[in-house]
């Protein structure tokens, strides 16, 4: 069996210690935050991944959702589970008090979040596509948009999608076909299918407000004449109460690898009443804001499965008993020795436990970069924010999607043939994280987002606000012996960073597809470097000695950084080999020659 | 004959930008004008007007001290000493009377053989010389400058039955190589070359524009960038050369063509065009023109005028779809294309290249001469007739034959040929009777371009090529964006040292483009800045200094030769070569401190050792070190080679040659001289003061800063400045090899860009061409 135990010390110690949140510190809702106060939401959130979600997670996979007649039914349990989650709020933390919600800081929410889904991935997208749908109404909607929707979302009362995908068109939004016409009363008349529409139909909100991307007749071709509408399911009155049906109808769910507790629906919209979100042919800005906050989302969802993965594998290893240690029995009054004795196993665990510990530190890192890039006093501090975490949302969403395929991958693998088998659970992690590295834009746009847009802007501003800072804190540790190990690994692949990042800002001007076929591989290498320092500041704020954690934590957090440094962090050099050799073995074949 | 002294009569705009231009040319110029009636000061026409050149802007001189080389002097007591001079312009007001009367007294005090010439758009010249004796016709011609004479390169000459061959050879001969004109011959027919096509030209796009609905901003953008016109199109010209010359223009046109040239049909002057003349909107010079700024809101907002209804609105960038770049950048394209857009491009394009084919014979026999005049005088990047070979003449005839209009006669000859072709590598041009006639060029002319038609590059790479250019001698070309200077340009100069002491002499850095060099390519450097790739970035400086530190002792001469701009990274290559021969119009400077760095590759260590040696120095090293200082922490820029001396960004030998066309021939001959027993130059050593001097540099900079003419951060980086010409951390006694001073430039150079601020004015200058002052 799976066990889940919510990495409640590890949270305790990011946000407690590891995290420098001085800048904001001025500031009211931060200044409350209080490790007295976040201890508490972190404990009450663990207990309900625990206990409420997680038994809801093998059977919602092996039930999933059934559609009937436009209907769909999700697995048994998570209807009642919704109840109690929106009831407690856990649905609602970063939103606005002014709606109902309890307007917390990203690095407090995501956090919980890491905890939330790594108990029940499919459950909680129903409620991550509301907040997407939130942020971007709460942006970019008129006040009486606003004021009719947002506290029905906060509340968790009525949910949200983001209607984007068509038949014809997934990257690839220019193509889009829905139509928008506009209607006498201001309004717009929707048509159009949309497919892969997550939570597009299910029975957990008596309401479904879908954001749906459309273009209107006279709009300029391509991504320029795109625009982003509401279309609730059910029309609401005036004064708030639920009207007729507004012709949004549900014609299926696809049957799918994993996640199969959400709902993944295919909409038919059909004169459906629509009302306008933002600016006319400027959707496409709307949906990066909603995508943004979703990537850094789905991000999360890597890490979570990863943290579930590892949980059930190391608690495997110590338990089952298989061969004996390479080095003489330790067990010897036992059959055999644990697992956990064997080099090999160690390997996968290590790596498991270096990437969550690591993806995680970056997660609350970066999450709290999210909220100075909102909050902090001084322009020129919101703007560099911003700039970062603009720079690394797409390393963020790629990287960790990519560690939690990874480590399910491991996970299967240290529990052998019982990993492979469904009674154990292991498989379904993997199938669930698999979707992270597709959703929400693919790994591979990612990458070329980062290399063709996050790189050039402002001829490489963006990059200064990583580079500057990880430039100025090894300097500064150069000398410490004690943090040599760590220090000077980063250092090295740092350094290949800079020479990739050199070599792709100077070849991709004279061929782009030097620059594309380079992208993965530097983003992976960007990933690497990034919780590459996250280990190491970790390691460095641990040798200061102030910490209240236990001595036992500290060590290992030191032992297991360690092995990131010496067994991890050096894949840059086989990716800047990679790269440098250029993009001529990859695109010479002729299309005939596949 | 050589003219060594000359006299302007008529001390106007153009007689003294004339006057100037002469001066420029290192010749002693008399410039004449009335007295006006009860002047205490016989000569204030023409001492003012004097005064006038040093202050105007353009800059009319090439250095301050040239204006020395202008006498001023009036026509009634000068009179005589127009006796001394070799050549007299007569510059006066356009009237036929007053200048004959001027002849006649010009005529009794010349010298024998000196030439008499006029400046005259609209007379012709057989009305000029009527009635005078056949002495003054034999010396006498029309020459033809345009506004104003420094910058504008036409110079249209025509010349009488009766002038002798010796005086057009002379003068010629004198306007090209010293005053560095393309000179044109003309017939004597009204307007000449240029303006008869010009004003035909653009009196056709005023009416055509207008006929078709065009905004003012729509009408620019297609009879501009797209034909190869500078992109002030037709009316941002207008309003440069003055709205209220169009009436003045048009009634001499209307007075001297005959009834049946097509002129007529457009020299209409529509009412919005009088009502402007006479509201006062007659361009720049006036209150604005077809475009104006209006500064009433106190921000300086541009606006144009709707032809329509003579109303100024904010200034909108045209959006025709026939301006979309596949269009655009096809002539045949454009002007097929249907929008009013193309349509106006064909009714504008094909009337005016149909009138100039008309007016072959006319106005000149030379297709060749024709299209010069035009590139020249209106800055047309190709003439009619290559306009013509573009579209070609099949395709453009046809063209025409649709619009059911006649086909000219030269265009009927070609049967279908192009206008000019290539035979045996000369250029050759078809003539009125359908033949090719090869284009004479001179002995002692030099054009890149035409070498690059005849050979292949021996060396070649995105940015630099090197090309065979005789005689043992190569050049190398920058042929980058802008040509900046990158790691592909320094490679070529690497290779250009690696491969001439086998093979060939001696190297020319040169280059046919607008601009010499604006500069290294610091786009590469901010993004490595930008992921604080220090090291590379000290590498990146080191192979520059390196490379151009092996240019300047290379055992063979090399030549630098800039036209136009020469900044930062290629300033500090010509302060590397052994020689320069510099176009008079040379825009010579270190200009780093602007985006808050300071020269390192070779530039702050050689502007200080030249004027360390400059023997006309004070004593000490401090007034050397302050010189480099002041011009390197100004950015100043030399507006002209001769004030680059001045400022030893050239040398008081170098040479200079005012005729763009014959720069490369001028730079290979320097090459030349300097190969035979050529020995590299020896390092020199020098001491420095250290810390007292960059003490006293910041003393002058901390004024600055505190009295606002000078930001913090300005002073931050004059202070590495400072310690780079000061020797940094020494003291008199010790010796700085020109190696230490190269590790003093990295030094500051890899301070100053791991600043913000630095990283701030890099971007902001790449993204906006603009200097950040931070």
């Amino acid at each position: 069996m799976a066990t889940l135990k919510a990495p409640i010390e590890d949270i305790k110690y990011l946000i407690n210690e590891f995290l420098d949140t001085s800048e904001l510190s001025n500031i009211p809702i931060f200044s409350d935050m209080t490790a007295d106060l976040t201890d508490v939401i972190f404990e009450e959130a663990g207990k309900i991944s625990e206990t409420l979600l997680f038994p809801l997670n093998r059977t919602g996979d092996e039930q999933g959702c059934s559609y009937h007649d436009g209907i769909v039914t999700t697995p048994d349990g998570f209807k009642e589970a919704y109840q109690e989650m929106t009831a407690a709020g856990w649905g609602n933390l970063i939103c606005k008090p002014e709606y109902g919600g309890q307007g917390l800081p990203h690095y407090i929410a995501n956090a919980v979040d890491e905890m939330l889904v790594s108990s029940n991935m499919s459950f909680t997208m129903y409620m991550g596509l509301t907040i997407g749908a939130y942020n971007a109404i709460d942006q970019f909607a008129c006040d009486e948009l606003k004021g009719k929707f947002l506290s029905n979302m906060v509340s968790g009362k009525w949910s949200g999608t983001m209607c984007l995908t068509e038949p014809q068109c997934g990257t690839d939004l220019g193509l889009i076909r829905t139509k928008a016409v506009p209607q006498a009363d201001g309004s717009y008349s929707i048509s159009g299918s949309k497919i892969f529409i997550t939570a597009g139909e299910h029975d957990l909100t008596e309401n479904i407000l879908h954001l749906v991307l459309a273009r209107t007749p006279d709009a300029p071709k391509g991504i320029k004449g795109i625009s982003l509408f509401l279309v609730p399911k059910l029309n609401v009155n005036d004064d708030g109460t639920l009207g007729e049906p507004n012709r949004v109808f549900c014609s299926g769910i696809e049957h799918k690898m994993g996640i199969n507790g959400s709902s993944t629906c295919s909409m038919e919209f059909e004169n459906s009443k629509g009302f306008l979100v933002g600016d006319l042919n400027k959707g496409m800005k709307a949906m990066f804001i909603m995508m943004n906050s979703a990537r850094l989302h789905v991000g999360i969802q890597g890490l979570a499965i990863a943290q579930a993965s590892y949980c059930s594998a190391k608690n495997y290893a110590k338990e089952r008993i298989q061969g004996r240690a390479l080095t003489g029995s330790k067990y010897p009054d036992q059959a055999a020795d644990p697992l956990i004795v064997h080099p090999d196993i160690r390997r996968m665990l290590m790596t498991m436990k270096a990437y969550t510990e690591g993806a995680r530190a970056l997660s609350i890192w970066l999450s709290y970069k999210l909220d100075v890039s909102h909050n902090a006093d001084n322009k020129q501090h919101r703007q560099d924010a911003d700039d970062l975490v603009s720079l690394l949302t797409p390393v963020f969403k790629s990287f960790l999607t990519e560690i939690g395929e990874t480590v399910t991958s491991l996970g299967i693998q240290v529990y052998g043939g019982h990993g492979y088998i469904r009674e154990n659970g292991m498989e379904q992690y993997l199938r669930d994280a698999r979707i992270s590295k597709i959703y929400e834009g693919a790994n591979g746009i990612q990458a070329l987002d980062l290399v063709g847009r996050k790189l050039p802007e402002h001829m490489g501003k963006f990059l200064r606000h990583f580079f500057h800072p990880l430039s100025n804190f090894l300097e500064q540790h150069s000398g410490d012996e004690r943090l040599s190990v760590y220090i000077h690994p980063l250092a090295k692949s740092f350094s290949r960073l800079q020479q990739a990042t050199l070599f792709i800002a100077q070849q991709g001007l004279s061929n782009p597809n030097e620059a594309g076929a380079a992208a993965s591989d530097y983003l992976d290498m960007f990933g690497l470097v990034a919780i590459g320092y996250m280990w190491a500041k970790m390691a460095e704020q641990i040798t200061r000695g102030t910490g209240e954690m236990a001595d036992e934590f500290y060590d290992a957090k030191l032992k297991t950084g360690l092995f990131y440094m010496q067994r991890i962090l050096p894949q840059t050099g086989s990716l800047l080999s990679n790269i440098m050799s250029g993009c001529t073995s990859t695109m010479s074949l002729s299309e005939e020659q596949f | 004959m050589k003219i060594e002294s000359v006299a302007v009569i008529g001390a106007g705009v153009m007689g003294s930008g004339i006057a100037a231009q002469i001066a420029n040319a290192g010749k002693k110029v008399l410039l004449l004008d009335i007295v006006p009636d009860g002047a205490e000061n016989r000569n204030i026409i023409s001492q003012s007007a004097i005064k006038k050149t040093l202050n105007v802007k353009p800059a009319a001189l090439m250095h301050k001290r040239n204006a020395k080389n202008i006498t001023a002097g009036n026509l009634e007591d000068n009179l005589n000493d127009l006796g001394d001079v070799d050549w007299i312009v007569e510059v006066i007001i356009e009237q036929l009377d007053l200048k004959q009367e001027l002849y006649k007294k010009i005529d009794a005090v010349r010298k024998q053989n000196c030439i008499v010439s006029s400046n005259t758009s609209t007379l012709p010249l057989a009305d000029l010389i009527a009635g005078l004796p056949k002495r003054f016709a034999n010396n006498f011609l029309i020459t033809h400058f345009f506004n104003p004479p420094r910058y504008m390169r036409l110079l249209e000459i025509v010349v009488g039955p009766d002038t002798r061959q010796e005086s057009v050879n002379t003068l010629t001969h004198f306007c090209d190589h010293e005053l560095g004109k393309g000179v044109v011959k003309c017939n004597d027919t009204p307007g000449f070359i240029a303006n008869r096509i010009g004003a035909y030209w653009m009196q056709t796009a005023l009416l055509e524009a207008m006929r078709l609905g065009l905004t003012v901003e729509e009408a620019d953008s297609i009879c501009g960038t797209p034909m190869g016109i500078p992109k002030t199109g037709v009316f941002g010209l207008l309003d440069l050369v003055g709205i209220d010359m169009m009436p003045h223009v048009l009634q001499s046109m209307i007075h001297s063509l005959p009834k049946t040239d097509a002129f007529h049909e457009q020299a209409v002057i529509p009412d919005i065009v009088n009502q402007m003349i006479a509201d006062g909107y007659i361009g720049r010079k006036g209150k604005g023109g077809f475009y104006r700024l209006n500064k009433s809101n106190g921000k300086k907002v541009k606006e144009s005028i709707n032809l329509m209804t003579g109303e100024y609105s904010i200034s909108e960038k045209a959006t025709l779809e026939s301006l979309k770049p596949p269009i655009a950048k096809d002539l045949r394209k454009l002007v097929s294309f249907e929008d009013k857009g193309g349509e106006f491009a064909w009714s504008v394009l094909s009337k005016t290249l149909r009138y100039s084919a008309e007016l072959v014979p006319e106005i000149g026999n030379n297709i060749e001469a024709i299209d010069r005049a035009m590139k020249l005088g209106y800055n047309w990047k190709y003439g009619p007739f290559e306009l013509i070979d573009k579209i070609g003449v099949d395709w453009f005839s046809n063209k025409l034959s649709n619009d059911e209009q006649t086909i000219p006669p030269l265009l009927l000859a070609a049967k279908g040929n192009p206008l000019y072709r290539f035979d045996e590598k000369k250029r050759q041009s078809l003539n009125l009777a359908g033949e090719y006639q090869t284009l004479q060029q001179e002995d002692d002319i030099l054009i890149l371009a035409d070498i690059k038609r005849d050979q292949q590059p021996v060396k070649h790479n995105p940015s630099a090529s090197l090309w065979d250019i005789g005689d043992g001698v190569l050049c190398l070309e920058f042929h980058s964006k802008m040509n900046s200077i990158d790691p592909d340009i320094l490679s070529m100069i690497n290779i250009a040292i690696e491969i001439i002491p086998n093979k060939y002499r001696a190297l020319v850095l040169y280059n046919e483009a607008e601009n010499y060099s604006v500069g290294a390519n610091i786009g590469l450097a901010l993004f490595a800045a930008n992921v604080a790739a220090w090291p590379q970035i000290e590498a990146m400086v080191k192979s520059g200094q390196g490379t151009y530190k092996a240019l300047k002792y290379a055992p063979f001469p090399v030549i630098g030769a800039p036209s136009g701009m020469a900044l930062g990274g290629g300033c500090e290559s010509l302060l590397h070569c052994d020689a320069i021969q510099a176009h008079a119009e040379s825009y010579i400077g270190l200009v780093e401190v602007g985006v808050g760095l300071i020269p390192a590759w070779g530039g702050s260590k050689e502007m200080l050792t030249r004027w360390m040696i400059n023997p006309k120095r004070a004593k000490g090293p401090m007034p050397a070190i302050s010189k480099a200082f002041e011009l390197i922490s100004t950015a100043t820029v030399s507006t002209s080679a001769a004030e680059a001396k001045s400022h030893l960004f050239i040398r008081p030998t170098d040479g200079i040659t005012m005729n763009r066309d014959r720069l490369l021939f001028d730079a290979k001959n320097k090459a030349l001289q300097l190969v035979d027993g050529y020995l590299p130059p020896e390092e020199s050593e020098i001491s420095l003061p250290g810390a007292t001097a960059r003490t006293a540099l910041n003393l002058a900079v901390t004024h600055f800063v505190q009295s606002g003419k000078a930001t913090e951060y300005d002073g931050i980086v004059a202070d590495q400045l400072a310690m780079v010409l000061s020797g940094g951390d020494t003291d008199i006694t010790d010796l700085h090899s020109e190696d230490d001073l190269s590790a003093l430039e990295r030094k500051a150079f890899v301070t100053l860009i791991k600043q913000a601020e630095t990283i701030d004015r890099v971007q902001h200058t790449l993204e906006t061409g603009k200097p950040l002052r931070n």
